[in-house]
């Protein structure tokens, strides 16, 4: 039997169908998680909060229109969710006291040693990092081009922006990436 | 709880090396980029464990719309319209009775009988068999018509109106029950017709089934302002003086030339139009009245 859409399942899903949700939960659970985990900065509870409320809004609002691409917009609620709690005061007084983010961020400015480099270089710290580093609005790009495999076409469907604005932001951030993760390359030029 | 190592999606450094020169990138580019890009991977997300995903479920079920079982049973007959419609059809089969059946193709028969033994070889020679498809075509709508709503004097709109099938899908269905019989006697009159050696079977066939579509829809129109029985009458009786003025006064206009031989019918399929599309406006009209 061949698998159902998105689109499909959402139908079904808008009807009060159980086993769509299931089937269409199941589908998008972890990538959905995995895009907020790096969009908030490697922050789980915060990503798992937003992956259930992104659900939450997509169940709630009911705005599906039928036939409208679904990972696009499924996406499109997600960023503008991590949106919304960033530009909180709640966000900001949070990032303010005790942030993670915050001593990655002078962890990979503090030049650390051979060893110390080897080992955050071993669990991604250093780009997770660099990715922190980013404009938002570069890092969502990065990140839904290069960690979630959208198409060009999906992102600027996800983000509401012309495919020439994808192109020349994917191209800002991944030069900024390799700058910040290719210290030897950017020394030498 | 969650489980480390989340996907990376592309298995190949060439595939990396596609997607920057889809955005723009030139070769030296990315040969300049590729190196830092790779190393995007070693930051690998958590990925939730069907526990997680369980939990996650349970909270969203909820929030699922809910449904009455009969609005989810209306839902569900309007995303198959046509089965729908086809299988009310089928259920209301039974409401003709096999004098209706028997009839209407005793009506046809002799139609086809008269045009055969006319032996129709020339213009001229087609007057007769053709008066005589344009009265009994007609006579089958009238019928068909008589038969398939006479509920409607006895009261039952009501019962009607509270079923799943709404009163404009039961007409539709009696319709489609009506005109699909026609059809189909039509279809096997063209063939008595060919077998019989006429020569101008879509001519007959087409004087036969048009005016009949007219006196269907004319029916149907008025039956929204008269009784079924007067409303049926009324439009077979005025085809009827149609005819004769035709004939009588030998006007060239009312005795339809080939060429206007589609012209009833069109009207007829106009006239159902609007008559069904009125239907839902007159509704009211219908009920009875205490």
């Amino acid at each position: 039997m061949q698998e159902r859409s998105d689109e499909q399942l959402m139908a079904a899903v808008m009807a009060g169908d159980q086993v769509a949700l299931a089937a269409l939960v199941s589908r998008h659970h972890a990538p959905l998680l995995g895009y907020l985990y790096r969009l908030v900065g490697g922050n789980l509870p915060l990503s798992e909060d937003l992956v259930q409320e992104t659900l939450l809004h997509v169940l709630r609002q009911r705005t599906y229109q039928a036939g409208r691409p679904f990972k696009p917009w499924l996406y499109m609620i997600a960023t503008n969710l991590a949106r919304d709690y960033f530009k909180s005061a709640e966000a900001r007084r949070c990032r303010g006291e005790s942030d993670e983010e915050e001593a990655l961020l002078q962890l990979y400015d503090s030049a650390p040693g051979p060893e110390e480099h080897a080992l955050a270089a071993e669990q991604g710290s250093e780009v997770r990092a660099a990715l922190a580093q980013l404009r938002e609005e570069y890092r969502v790009v990065v990140v839904l081009r290069f960690y979630q495999g959208f198409s060009l076409q999906e992102i600027a469907e996800t983000l509401h922006i012309p495919l020439g604005t994808v192109k020349s932001r994917l191209s800002v951030g991944v030069h900024r990436l390799r700058n910040m993760l290719d210290p030897v390359q950017k020394g030498v030029k | 709880m969650l489980h480390s190592q989340s996907s990376w999606p592309f298995e190949r450094p060439q595939q990396l090396i596609d997607a920057l020169r889809e955005q723009g990138a030139s070769p030296e580019e990315c040969a300049d980029l590729l190196p830092a890009l790779l190393r995007l991977s070693e930051w690998q997300a958590p990925q939730p464990s069907p526990a997680d995903t369980r939990l996650l479920l349970a909270r969203l079920a909820p929030e699922l719309p809910v449904y009455s079982p009969v609005r989810q049973a209306i839902r569900e007959h309007k995303q198959h319209r046509v089965t729908f419609l086809l299988s009310t059809a089928r259920a209301q089969v039974s409401l003709f009775g096999l004098g209706f059946w028997l009839v209407s193709a005793l009506i046809t028969l002799i139609g086809a009988a008269v045009v055969l033994r006319s032996g129709v070889v020339s213009e001229q020679a087609l007057a007769l068999p053709a008066l005589v498809l344009r009265i009994s075509g007609p006579l089958l709508s009238y019928l068909g018509t008589m038969v398939a709503f006479r509920g409607r004097g006895s009261r039952v709109l009501e019962l009607e109106l509270v079923c799943l099938p709404s009163p404009l899908q039961l007409t539709l269905a009696r319709l489609v029950i009506v005109l699909g019989y026609d059809v189909g006697l039509g279809l096997a009159l063209s063939l008595l017709l060919w077998a019989g050696g006429s020569g101008q079977v879509l001519a007959l066939l087409l004087t036969w089934f048009m005016p009949l579509l007219l006196v269907t829809g004319l029916a149907l129109l008025l039956s929204l302002r008269l009784s079924i029985q007067a409303a049926a009458t009324l439009a077979y009786g005025s085809w009827l003086a149609f005819l004769t003025i035709g004939t009588v006064s030998n006007l060239q206009l009312l005795q339809l030339t080939p060429a206007l031989l589609v012209l009833p019918g069109c009207i007829g399929l106009a006239l159902l139009a609007i008559a069904l599309l009125r239907m839902r406006a007159e509704m009211h009209r219908l009920l009875p009245r205490i």
